[in-house]
């Protein structure tokens, strides 16, 4: 049975489509990443699937739930942590916390052990007697995190858990998340714009852009769908650089070399492991080996092979200047 | 239950957590109550008028009693009696005094013939609120003694007005504490409840609460409890506090049972525009849209609920709408219950309208309300 199962979900907004058929299975207790530049609809099929809005076409099952139709179980079996900060800041974390599991109809009794065990876990039991608002950005992301887990769902929902924190507190939030992926055999769903957040914690990756699934697979798989390689460089002495190239050329992951003075720039497969053997053939040859740079194929380069361009590209969100935000939203558009 | 009680509760750590907006709201009709009942003044009082006396007779003599008795009683006027009319004109004409009798030479004489006596009254019409209400009092005063000296000429009847109060000597700054509780309720009403939607929205914050299983009824009723339970403690307050610094003791006077009819009628108006704002705002989402609208609203269903000026003189499209406003009930109710010493079966009427607007309005917030982004 897949935790997280979509079919073809269309959201249009007026003209525009911010989904376009997506479909997905998410395998329970995996890690999926979704991975997508701004304004790809990455928190439009979040909030599909987590009952937020109504898709205009397609269907979603959550926990086995169809989301259109019986809302109140997936709401009951998912944890969401959603993309901007919604702590009240006028509560405390331990009194957000409770009001949270009350609203799940907890006991007594099981809220204060899962509070304290889950407040434990994300390090806020010293500042739980604080107002939210005296957080920090990190502090309130791992106490939301703790929110969204409060009553034990099967299956947990990250719209870019890691915005706006630092390199330090996004590897707490990582590490977090790993955690509790473990100790509650969790499903996870998280969307990102980061490579390294997708790579680190997915077990598999969709990349989505303009409301598509442009590509779906582990990242190792993605990484092999691409012909860009590694690419090594040596730098080398002592020999003349067309039997250089001849060598090295012979070497059987390597598909491609081009020369740039001194200078080997070699087109290869697994580039870490071919280094040693490639500067051992050199040498056999009497070639001294100055200088060894290694560049090794990221998740960018997937993503601009799939997408076009570098997942850096922001869109400005369309706000009507004469209404602003201030109007119900569909008159806003 | 349990939801709708964690919705409460959440509220109101949230309210109190705020002692400024808490303090606010009970100082403020407060303070609106000494403004209004300042400013407005209701009947006019101690309007100064010149009275010249050129007759000296019996029938003069019987238009200064009168006039002595009006400024006794409700203080209306005062009078001055000037000997020079030249001198009273220029007072008029420099606004010293608000308006100018001449009882003319021969006054007692045709009085006493039963033909037609004449007095002159000159006004300063640059004051027109003023000028009619000297005009009132004088009219009054002159052609009740035409009636007595004509139809009951014999009778020797006192000098003295009929009394027109008809219910507890009540100053005008008292009788605006009706109107000043029911303002203490509106800002109440918009202030909690469908406000917090509004702020949470603005906030993004709804979001959070919608991924949970509370249902629309959870959200809106807990809402509206919260708001119900700080807007009847903060009227109640204000009913109190205002009572006292216009000079009344309530409860030297009003038994238990006015005192739980007046809270239900606290209840009932609370609830009734609890709903109502959920209707008007509960889909939006910037608190600058709830201040103006608010501002209006407050406006729109205060000032022609009586509080101020009696709903019998609103012209007619105004009527109509005085008889579709909750206020007017609230109003009427609570000056029934406060200075009346009224029993349920005079503010039946006030308590029916108002529960069921109150159920019709809370039913239709909570149909009105969208859980979903
Ligand atoms: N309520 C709305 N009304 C109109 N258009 C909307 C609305 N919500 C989203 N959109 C549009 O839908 C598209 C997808 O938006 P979405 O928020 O899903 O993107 P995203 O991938 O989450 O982006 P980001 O990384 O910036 O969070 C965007 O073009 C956005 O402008
Ligand atoms: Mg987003």
């Amino acid at each position: 049975m897949y935790a997280i199962e979509t079919e073809n979900l269309v959201k249009k907004y007026g003209g525009l489509t911010a989904l376009d058929g997506v479909s997905l299975k998410v395998p329970e207790g995996e890690c999926f990443g979704l991975l997508g530049p701004n304004g790809a609809g990455k928190t439009t099929l979040i909030r599909i699937l987590t009952t937020l809005i109504r898709p205009t076409s397609g269907r979603a099952l959550v926990a086995g739930f169809d989301v259109a139709k019986e809302k109140a179980s997936v709401r009951g079996a998912i944890g969401v942590v959603p993309q901007a900060m919604t702590s009240d800041l006028d509560l405390t974390g331990l009194e957000l916390m409770d009001i949270y599991a009350r609203f799940y109809d907890m006991g007594k009794k099981e809220r204060r052990d899962r509070i304290d065990e889950l407040l434990t876990m994300v390090g806020l039991r010293e500042r739980a007697g604080d107002l939210v608002a005296t957080y920090s950005g990190g502090m309130r992301r791992r106490l939301e995190i703790a929110r969204g887990l409060v009553h034990r769902p099967s299956i947990l929902i990250l719209d870019e858990p890691t915005i706006g924190l630092d390199p330090q507190s996004r590897h707490v939030v990582w590490e977090l998340l790993e955690k509790f992926r473990k100790a509650d055999k969790l499903t996870i769903l998280l969307t990102t714009h980061y490579m390294e957040e997708a790579e680190s914690l997915s077990d598999h990756v969709a990349i989505i852009d303009y409301g598509r699934i442009v590509a779906l697979d582990t990242v190792e798989g993605l990484k092999k769908q691409i012909p860009q390689k590694d690419t090594i460089e040596l730098t080398v002495s002592n020999i003349d650089m067309g039997k250089a190239k001849e060598e090295v050329s012979a070497h059987s992951s390597v598909s491609s070399v081009a020369v740039n003075e001194a200078t080997l720039i070699i087109s290869v497969d697994n580039g870490a492991n071919a280094i040693p053997e490639l500067v051992d053939r050199l040498k056999s040859l009497g070639a001294k080996v100055t200088r060894v740079t290694l560049k090794e194929q990221t998740l960018e380069d997937v993503f601009i092979h799939f997408t076009g361009r570098p997942i850096r590209e922001e869109e400005a969100r369309k706000v009507s200047f004469l209404l602003g935000a201030g109007v119900p939203r569909q008159w806003g558009k | 239950m349990n939801r709708f009680k964690a919705i409460l509760e959440r509220d109101l750590r949230k309210f109190i957590r705020n002692p400024l907006v808490v303090a606010m709201s009970v100082l403020m009709p407060v303070i609106y109550l000494v403004i209004l009942g300042n400013s407005f003044q209701g009947e006019l009082k101690r309007l100064p008028v010149a009275v010249v006396d050129q007759d000296n007779g019996p029938g003069a003599e019987k238009v200064m009693e009168r006039l002595n008795a009006l400024e006794a009683g409700p203080r209306t006027i005062e009078t001055r009696k000037v000997s020079s009319q030249g001198f009273a004109m220029e007072g008029l004409k420099e606004g010293v005094f608000k308006g100018v009798i001449v009882i003319p030479p021969g006054f007692s004489r045709d009085l006493a013939r039963g033909s037609v006596a004449e007095v002159g009254l000159f006004l300063d019409n640059a004051e027109t609120i003023a000028a009619v209400a000297v005009q009132s009092s004088v009219t009054r005063a002159v052609s009740d003694l035409g009636r007595e000296f004509v139809s009951v000429r014999e009778e020797r009847t006192a000098p003295h007005l009929r009394p027109i109060e008809l219910y507890r000597k009540i100053d005008y700054d008292q009788t605006l504490i009706p109107g000043v509780v029911i303002m203490a309720i509106f800002l109440g009403a918009m202030t909690t409840g469908a406000f917090n939607i509004v702020m949470d929205r603005f906030l993004g914050v709804e979001e959070s609460y919608f991924l949970t299983p509370l249902t629309k009824k959870d959200i809106v009723m807990g809402l509206v409890g919260s708001g119900l339970l700080i807007t009847t403690i903060i009227a109640v307050v204000v009913l109190f506090l205002g009572s006292l610094i216009s000079g009344i003791y309530l409860w030297s006077f009003i038994g238990i049972d006015t005192l739980l009819l007046i809270l239900a009628v606290i209840v009932l108006s609370t609830l009734g525009l609890q709903g109502l704002m959920f209707v008007v705002m509960g889909r939006l989402n910037h608190p600058r849209i709830v201040g103006v609208l608010g501002g209006f609203l407050n406006v729109i269903f205060f000032f022609p609920s009586g509080a101020i000026y009696p709903v019998e003189s609103f012209p007619a499209w105004l009527k109509a709408f005085a008889v579709v406003n909750p206020e007017t009930y609230s109003v009427h109710a609570l000056r029934a219950l406060m200075f009346k010493g009224a029993s349920l079966g005079a503010v039946k009427g006030d308590i029916v309208f108002l529960a069921v607007f109150a159920a019709v309005s809370v039913a239709a917030g909570t149909a009105a309300f969208k859980r979903e982004l």
